[in-house]
């Protein structure tokens, strides 16, 4: 035994193996970890000038030349981006070539709309969008009014898009979340971006969405500047609430015909509730935004639950705490609809139109989990439910109409 | 100069086919392991890619984009290369003293012998096959609607989705998922280059092959009968994989040496058990 102990510590080739391998680890992890707590990122600018890759979940933007971009969408699909009148590269496929700057998009999501808004080029560019007139009116009047003068199309509801209309209003480019109309929009000559993305979108990648969409519009310096302004609300975020005196219990989803629908928690709102020094009820969860999960879990993490953020609006039905539970007595005991402390909050009219204001949504939200630190907000994104409706004759009273945030 | 080399060489090649190798090789390997999932768990995103742009160029963009969570990957692939470095010298070097003394054994015996050097050669091709994947396979998307063709590259082929021809659930137990699909199935006509024609179901881990390509279904909608309105499609992947070969091979050659492994095992035993009686008589006698 001995004696082969002493044949081990003599080999030198080994040793050499070993060592080299130890070194190669420890030097590739002490790297990892420079870069981790550095938060330095290949996707940030090194020295002014433009990273060459640059990952935005699982959106990616590859600068292969300045005249040859390429990017990957949410289906995992190569675009190439050229500018107008330069040559194709080779091995390119044309159906997969938008020209830049575009000049012409329909879009399909509210959050494409806003990001248009961002980088500047919204009343520009825009041509069709998938949400009625009277669904913008109230929030986003400019394109109401792009609407009513006949600037902007209505191409019919997302799901039933009117093919014919989208021929007629000649897109550049269509921001889609929806795959199934990519063999049609192929059909009729025109690239298309998928905006979702199979797993949940992270707060990195919300917040760097912007620059995803920049090089088509050649407005990357905007894109840079908007993701400066959210990063810097985050780190307000993070500094307000570190010394957070208490980490309230958050769930956020919705019931549809007893099948619930929650936000996982690889989603943005679930990992600004973490960052937020908060307990977010479904951070076990991994999966697609809206995920289906079975009634018993949604009940079983509202039992001690004190926050409590919907899908649906006021629009829906959900008025208050007493409504919400008798439009879904399934979830009637869970504890921010059946105690007095517990707070359930619904998202305000213009919430979904706002996403060019996202550092501002991510304030409100901590501003939510914490009130005590936030004592002056008010809120204009989520409205905080009563317990129960007002009597008919009395005007709806809200937190945000009550001066700030309710504890 | 010659004589100075050789000796590095022999060195070389007993430590490449040392077992102590093995040890440390697969204890990096799953110190790794472990390293890699807390990496995956915190960044899925990064390593999706990798399953269809191939392994060169992930490792261009993807993978130098975020070195502290890809890291754990590049050092994977250099102890997996030495790990396979490590079983083919060990292999090889048994095989040269097996070939030593063949004649003491009857072929059947020395076939057996041979089993777990075939196993371990196997393996070896099993990776060769993943690694040819991962850097000389070819992979496309498409999503195909009822009623609509795609075409796949190059003219191999013309996919037509004719229908869906799902099971869903339908009992009563688990309300949840009521109206469900528990298997998905799509029907699609298949029309190859040549001009034939055929019929084929895809389904998860049911691929149809046409023209070369392989034809997987990554998505579908709806997923519920009464779901939230979504059009029907299904999302394809379609791949062009010389990897597929070698790794089949591989696993032939596996259930061959594992063949040719047991009877020899089987023997061994019997073999030790008749040397072990006598051992016991002499305990017996002793008591």
């Amino acid at each position: 035994m001995s004696q082969k102990m002493h044949k081990t510590r003599r080999n030198p080739v080994l040793q050499a193996f070993f060592s080299l391998l130890c070194c190669l680890a420890l030097t590739l992890g002490a790297s990892g970890c420079k870069q981790e707590n550095g938060k330095a990122e290949n996707a940030a600018p090194v020295s002014g000038a433009r990273p060459a890759f640059l990952q935005i979940g699982e959106f990616s933007v590859h600068r292969v030349s300045d005249t040859h971009t390429e990017v990957r969408d949410g289906a995992g699909r190569t675009l190439t981006l050229i500018p107008h009148n330069a040559p194709l590269p080779p091995g390119c496929d044309p159906k997969r070539v938008v020209r830049t700057p575009v000049k012409r998009v329909a879009a399909y999501g509210y959050f494409d709309v806003a990001t248009l808004r961002v980088l500047g080029v919204l009343h520009e560019v825009l041509v069709g969008v998938t949400v009625p007139e009277k669904e913008w009116a109230g929030c986003a009047t400019d394109i109401a009014q792009a609407m009513k003068e006949g600037r902007i199309a209505y191409l019919g509801d997302s799901t039933s898009i009117d093919y014919e209309r989208v021929k007629q209003v000649e897109p550049d480019l269509v921001l889609t979340w929806d795959p199934s109309s990519l063999p049609l929009l192929d059909d009729l000559n025109i690239p298309a971006v998928i905006t979702s993305t199979p797993q949940a979108t992270c707060l990195n990648a919300k917040m760097r969405y912007v620059q995803f969409l920049a090089p088509f519009f050649g407005k990357e310096s905007q894109a840079d500047a908007y993701f400066a302004r959210v990063d810097a609300a985050l780190a307000d975020i993070r500094a307000r609430t570190v010394a957070a005196p208490k980490k309230p219990k958050v769930m956020w989803g919705d019931i549809y015909e007893k099948r619930v629908l929650v936000e996982p928690g690889n989603a943005w709102v679930g990992e600004l509730v973490g960052l937020a020094q908060s307990n977010y009820q479904f951070k076990d969860v991994f999966g697609t935004s809206c995920i289906e999960i079975a009634v018993e879990r949604f009940l079983y993490s509202g039992e001690d639950a004190d926050i409590y953020f919907t899908y649906r609006g006021k629009k829906s039905g959900a008025t208050s705490k007493a409504a919400i539970a008798r439009t879904n007595p399934l979830i009637r005991n869970i504890a921010p609809l059946r105690s007095k402390e517990g707070r359930v909050y619904v998202p305000a009219a213009c919430y979904l139109q706002s996403m060019d204001k996202l550092d501002e949504v991510l304030t409100e939200i901590a501003a939510i989990l914490h009130p005590e630190l936030y004592p002056q907000h008010q809120l204009r994104y989520f409205e905080q439910l009563p317990d129960e409706d007002p009597p008919k004759n009395e005007p709806p009273k809200t937190a945000a109409t009550a001066g700030g945030v309710s504890r | 100069m010659l004589m100075s080399v050789k000796p590095f060489f022999t060195r070389l090649w007993k430590a490449l086919a040392s077992i102590h190798l093995s040890l440390i090789l697969c204890l990096l390997l799953a110190a790794d392991a472990v390293w890699g999932y807390a990496c995956i768990h915190r960044q899925t995103a990064l390593f999706i890619p990798l399953n269809d742009m191939g392994l060169i160029p992930w490792a261009r963009t993807w993978g130098q984009s975020a070195p502290a969570t890809s890291a754990w990957f590049f050092l994977l692939l250099i102890l997996l290369a030495l790990l396979a470095l490590n079983t083919l010298a060990c292999t090889l070097e048994r095989l040269r003293q097996l070939w030593a003394v063949r004649t003491q054994f009857s072929l059947c015996r020395f076939l057996g012998k041979l089993g777990p050097h075939i196993m371990h050669l196997s393996v070896l091709l099993i990776l060769l096959g993943y690694l040819a994947s991962y850097t000389l396979a070819k992979t496309e998307h498409g999503v195909l609607l009822p009623g609509r063709s795609l075409d796949l590259p190059g003219n191999a082929g013309k996919l037509h989705f004719t229908a869906f021809a799902h099971e869903a659930y339908q009992g009563k137990r688990m309300p949840l998922f009521q109206g469900e699909v528990i298997r998905p199935k799509a029907l699609l006509r298949l029309e190859a280059a040549d001009g034939t024609v055929r019929e084929a179901a895809l389904g998860f881990n049911r691929p149809v092959r046409l023209g070369g390509w392989s034809v997987h279904l990554e998505e579908f909608a709806p997923k519920h009968s009464g779901g939230m309105g979504l059009k029907p499609r299904i999302d394809l992947k379609m791949r062009r994989d010389p990897g597929v070969q070698l790794y089949f091979a591989g696993i032939l050659l596996f259930c061959l040496g594992l063949g040719l492994y047991l009877p020899e095992r089987l023997v061994q035993e019997k073999h030790q058990e008749t040397h072990k009686k006598p051992l016991q008589g002499e305990t017996g006698r002793q008591k």
